[in-house]
């Protein structure tokens, strides 16, 4: 499976998806004026990957600073998409990375943790550089 | 439920999840259409419920997409603004600094002219008193060479003699004296060079330099200061303060034809302070421009040549390479102008 890679712009993350090594990531800002753009081409590869990931560790970055409504949609709809996999046994572990000030990020993450049972959760405070 | 415009097939749908639950429902009505009238409509009911309920999630998700949109477009709008303040600063302190820079420049033209005034008095007597010599001397050679010299002929030529010669020694020593102290105020008003300095040599030294443009309106300079007050600092920037506070009474101070006494007092206080308070006798600063000439660019004079910068730069000399206090002191109206300057004799190491 190709990797994807989508450098950020001003207003979309940066999208690193290294399918080989089962490391994937999404950094940065996200509110585009319309979310498939931005989500359309990570769903194309997402779903297929984990419908074939059986039995591997799998590992998802999030270190995002701000997104929209339409955004948090998306990312939900992905973390359920997680959940079922895990579901069927593909081992998954995700880090959300927010800024120690960033209550809202962090609360973010704590909601969407809420609903995984199956997939490992990580909040993780960035350190400040 | 209508399915998203425009997208076909496995298209990206946020709903998807919902829209799928929707169409089970549906079917699940179709299923129950024989089942107890009760539970069908209970079925409906929630079926459309949650119809209603995704399609508001959608406007809201819609709504705030919207206006998190505008956010980041006002957000974006603000910093390229900011940016362009911060410049259109940058700008201004630039040319401020020119500015400043063109003050020093014209109050040092002041001074040249100054300069040449002052020497052209002592320059002038001596080159009238040599001529007068020469004229003598020639008259002298005549009588000589015709053999009818007489004995107070010579006398009366080594008179004059004597006389121009000393005449003309003492006033090309004035002119050197000037010449000297004027290189030194040119030297200090231009660089911003610490050294020792005496506190009264200092002041006559500007002072003198400023005695044409004074002389011209009739004014009188009173300078008191005890001798052998040593300075450790910049004579350049005191220098500068003192030239400034006297065009300004010069220039402020009083109407044409209407001479004054500027005085300047200065003394060293207990804990080694210099206290300098320089004064006229002039119209006074008005109540009401008092907390403000100090501002850049304020002035009264903007149509005549004033650009407000000359106080302002005072007072960023009397704080800054001074290290002191610059106060503009509460005269009742009419009673002229009076600033007190208060200095540390020996400035701290690091300026
Ligand atoms: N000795 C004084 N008597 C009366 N008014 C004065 C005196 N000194 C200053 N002022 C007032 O304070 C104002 C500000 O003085 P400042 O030296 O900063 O500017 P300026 O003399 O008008 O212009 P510049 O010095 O830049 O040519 C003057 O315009 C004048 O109104
Ligand atoms: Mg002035």
């Amino acid at each position: 499976m190709d990797n994807l890679k989508i450098p950020a712009t001003e207003r979309s993350p940066d999208v690193d998806f290294d399918f080989a090594a089962g490391r994937l990531s999404l950094r940065g800002e996200s509110y585009p004026e319309d979310a498939s753009t931005v989500f359309g081409p990570i769903f194309a590869v997402l779903e297929p990957f984990l419908d074939n990931a059986e039995n591997r560790d799998i590992r998802f970055d999030f270190e995002l600073i701000y997104f929209n409504s339409s955004s948090a949609k998306a990312l939900m709809n992905m973390f359920q998409m997680m959940e079922n996999a895990a579901g069927r046994g593909v081992r998954l572990e995700v880090n959300w990375y927010f800024a120690p000030d960033d209550e809202t990020m962090k609360e973010f993450g704590e909601d969407f943790a809420e609903d995984l049972k199956s997939v490992t959760f990580n909040l993780v405070a960035t350190t400040p550089s | 439920m209508s399915s998203e415009t425009g997208e076909t097939g496995t298209a990206f749908n946020l709903f998807d999840a919902e829209e799928r639950v929707l169409a089970s429902a549906t079917e699940l009505e179709h299923r129950l259409a024989d089942a107890d009238p009760g539970i069908r409509q209970g079925v409906a009911a929630l079926t459309e419920a949650y119809s209603r309920s995704v399609r508001e999630q959608r406007r809201l998700v819609k709504v705030s997409d919207r206006l998190q949109h505008q956010l980041a477009t006002l957000n974006q709008e603000l910093g390229r603004r900011r940016a362009e303040a911060e410049e259109a600063l940058d700008r201004l302190k630039e040319a401020q600094e020119t500015l400043v820079q063109a003050e020093k420049l014209a109050s040092l033209g002041a001074l040249v002219g100054g300069v040449a005034h002052e020497i052209n008095t002592p320059v002038g007597i001596a080159l009238s008193c040599a001529s007068h010599l020469a004229d003598a001397t020639s008259d002298l050679q005549r009588l000589f060479a015709a053999d009818d010299i007489g004995i107070d002929d010579f006398e009366r030529f080594l008179a004059t003699a004597a006389d121009t010669s000393r005449l003309i020694m003492a006033n090309c020593e004035r002119a050197a004296d000037l010449i000297g102290s004027f290189k030194q105020v040119a030297v200090d008003r231009t660089s911003s060079e610490r050294r020792r300095f005496d506190l009264a040599g200092s002041i006559a030294e500007t002072l003198t330099s400023l005695t044409p443009r004074l002389r011209q309106e009739g004014h009188k300079v009173e300078i008191v200061c005890p001798p052998g007050i040593d300075v450790d600092g910049y004579p350049g920037a005191l220098s500068q303060i003192l030239v400034n506070l006297a065009m300004n009474s010069v220039t402020h101070g009083y109407d044409p034809g209407q001479a004054g006494i500027v005085r300047i007092t200065a003394a060293l206080t207990e804990d080694d302070m210099v206290r300098l308070v320089y004064s006229d006798d002039g119209k006074g600063i008005p109540e009401e421009h008092r907390n403000r000439i100090f501002d850049p660019f304020f002035t009264t004079r903007r149509g005549s040549g004033g650009t407000g910068l000359g106080l302002h730069i005072v007072y960023n000399l009397a704080t800054g390479p001074l290290q002191g206090s610059l106060s503009l002191d509460n005269l009742p109206a009419q009673a002229g102008t009076r600033f007190t300057l208060i200095f540390p004799r020996q400035i701290a190491r690091a300026p």
